[in-house]
């Protein structure tokens, strides 16, 4: 299994008194909020724990986009990738994921990651997202139509990077007369696309399409959520398209945290992964789901299954017993996880283990524990450990 | 009321019609049409009232031609030239009221009168419109009325599944045709010389969607145009106060538009 570190990069000073004047941690919270000396100091520190990630052994470093909020202080992740570019030499740099389709040029994305991959001597993962609901706030794009637009930017940036150019693109929403972009990128025919998302049938059905098979990375979710769209990847492969789904093209993203102890490990992550999901992730379904955003189908599941992670206060155990969160000791983590392979089989894991006011002490303990107790045998897990599709049957 | 489905440029579009007289296409606004307003009833006591569910609201279909509210003007002249209706009194609410004024300064030929019910389409810079699609859905409510009736509206959506489908249909299908900008088309304003029939305005005095000032820009605009404005009446006066919204329609066609 490939096993990364994922960093959101938050705005940790956040003064969480906002909840009382303010009804998201996104879109409507003043930019007053922010203090860019502070940002200064935690831009610097998290660049560092995504270093020290690079040198532990782990096989990459994910950072990812999100838009005027105290969440993630990465509207370009771009800029990131390139910082780290520099300062890491063999881990992967995985962006996760760029929302090309919140760009009117989306072509401007297209010559940054050709860029990155050819600085790292191709270490860059492209993940093609269409950004949650609230970046269509921020960004004035029209969310009802954001499926197609999401697909025809992905059909523009692959054709970019992968046809001699220069050539016309005649879209419908992206007309170009001259495409030909420099520089290309350093793998051929392009850097592995991965499509991270938190269920989307839609998503997932053209993630998995024999034309690309990109690999579904799942975030954010109960677990048997996260089982229900995995396999859902793996069903639609099988049943829709006729051919098996390799365990390669599964991923799933999950906050980690160990400790020495379980109990230690529970009191250590208490208040802050707590202010992850009641604070910093503190945002109403109108926000998140902006009418047009979902079909009508993945509206509907969407009301049943998503209110479970951001429309309920969670304390530190029940994100631990829904499986939203691995939270333990090393021998803890490592069972739960060789477990959850077992059942799921995804060969990449995205750890987020920095999360909301996790400060730099447990931050660096948290990535070095992993590294030293967790990480060797997670890495080791193969498809031979792989059991099958049975959780289905258990939910 | 007798509904109808007519196949207009590819898409199958579905439409009420009720009463009798002089025609009236009446073009619904963001919310969409339940089929239950009582201010269209009273109107049908005068005119035969025309309201279709513009594509992707309601029960119309999704069109793969007609993206925006240029496009929906196109399709609803279009429309009026399918029915033959020679002279049609048109009457707009919010979006319809947008799309209605993008037909009228495209060509009034088949036009008799213009009525404008809380449009949306232009945009006057300091004047703030609070957003429909970013409020939870009890803000929205107070947004859309007066007078706390806001509540009880919503949970007539909720009778049936399939209304209750509709219901976010209409949202999605509003939010295609006006989320950027947001409700307007900041060229309109450049063009409104064009209108040349007799124009009237109508709006809820609390409206906060489009505030009443846009009642003010629009008929500073519009040659002619007179407004009325309704007392306790927030963005939808056809479901709000249906029988003042019916009566400023009907006094106005009888008057400025015989």
């Amino acid at each position: 299994m490939k096993v990364f570190a994922f960093h959101l990069m938050p705005y940790a000073y956040l003064d969480m008194s906002y909840t009382q004047k303010h009804r998201a941690a996104w879109v409507v919270l003043p930019n007053t909020y922010f203090d860019p000396k502070k940002g200064h100091e935690l831009y610097n520190r998290y660049l560092d724990e995504l270093e020290l990630v690079a040198e532990l052994g782990y096989d990459g470093i994910s950072v990812n986009e999100h838009h005027q909020n105290a969440y993630g202080l990465m509207p370009s992740p771009v800029v990131m990738a390139a910082a780290l570019s520099r300062r890491t030499k063999n881990a992967k740099i995985a962006i996760l994921g760029n929302a090309f389709c919140l760009r009117e040029h989306p072509l401007t994305l297209a010559e940054e990651h050709a860029m990155i991959d050819c600085i790292t001597g191709g270490r860059l993962i492209s993940g093609m997202v269409r950004g949650i609901g609230a970046e269509y706030y921020s960004m004035g794009v029209n969310p009802a139509i954001s499926h197609a637009r999401f697909q025809e930017a992905h059909d523009l940036v692959v054709q970019a990077w992968t046809k001699p150019g220069p050539f016309a693109f005649e879209g419908k929403f992206y007309h170009f007369e001259y495409v030909n972009v420099w520089p290309r990128p350093y793998q051929q025919p392009h850097p592995p696309i991965w499509a991270p998302s938190t269920g989307s049938t839609e998503t997932i059905e053209w993630a998995a399409h024999p034309s690309r098979r990109y690999v579904y990375l799942q975030a954010y979710s109960p677990i048997t959520s996260v089982a229900r769209y995995l396999n859902y990847y793996r069903e639609c492969a099988q049943k829709m398209y006729g051919y098996t789904a390799s365990s390669d093209q599964i991923g799933w993203s999950t906050p980690v945290y160990v400790a020495e102890t379980d109990q230690k490990a529970r009191e250590e992550a208490k208040p802050h992964i707590e202010c992850l999901f009641n604070k910093l992730l503190r945002l109403p379904f109108e926000m998140i789901f902006p009418p047009g955003y979902l079909s009508m189908k993945s509206l509907k599941n969407m009301r049943s299954h998503k209110r479970s992670v951001s429309g309920q206060e969670h304390t530190v155990d029940t994100l631990i017993e829904q499986g939203i969160m691995l939270c333990g000791s090393p021998d803890t983590v490592r069972k739960q996880l060789t477990d959850t392979h077992r059942m799921l089989g995804f060969q990449n894991l995205l750890c987020l283990l920095q999360f909301a006011t996790l400060p730099r002490d447990l931050t660096e303990k948290n990535i070095r524990l992993f590294a030293r107790e967790v990480l060797p045998a997670v890495q080791a897990l193969t498809d031979k450990e792989y059991a099958g599709m049975t959780v289905r049957a258990a939910e | 009321m007798r509904d109808s489905v007519i196949d207009l440029r590819g898409c199958k579009l579905h439409l009420q019609r009720a009463g009798q007289g002089e025609p009236l296409l009446f073009l619904h606004g963001a919310q969409g049409l339940s089929g239950s307003e009582p201010g269209l009833e009273a109107l049908a006591l005068d005119f035969d009232v025309i309201t279709p569910d513009h594509p992707g609201f309601g029960r119309s279909e999704v069109s793969d031609i007609v993206d925006d509210v240029a496009d929906l003007a196109l399709f609803y002249l279009d429309l009026i030239e399918a029915l033959d209706l020679k002279k049609v009194h048109l009457v707009g609410q919010c979006i319809g009221g947008w799309v209605a004024l993008e037909m009228a300064i495209r060509n009034t030929a088949r036009i008799k009168s213009l009525v404008l019910v809380g449009s949306a389409g232009l945009r006057i810079k300091g004047a703030p419109r609070a957003d429909m699609f970013v409020c939870a859905e009890d803000d929205l409510m107070k947004l859309l009325f007066a007078n706390g009736g806001g509540m009880a509206w919503l949970k007539s959506w909720r009778a049936t599944p399939e209304l209750e489908d509709i219901y976010d249909r209409n949202r999605a299908a509003a939010a295609k045709y006006s989320w950027s900008p947001r409700l307007c088309n900041p060229k309109l304003e450049h063009w409104l010389h064009r209108i040349d029939v007799p124009t009237h305005i109508v709006w809820g005095a609390q409206d906060r969607v489009i505030p009443p000032a846009y009642a003010a820009a629009l008929k500073d605009k519009i040659k002619g145009a007179s407004v009325a404005t309704l007392a306790d009446c927030a963005h939808l006066p056809h479901i709000e106060q249906p029988q003042a919204f019916a009566a400023a329609v009907t006094q106005f066609i009888r008057s400025a538009a015989r």
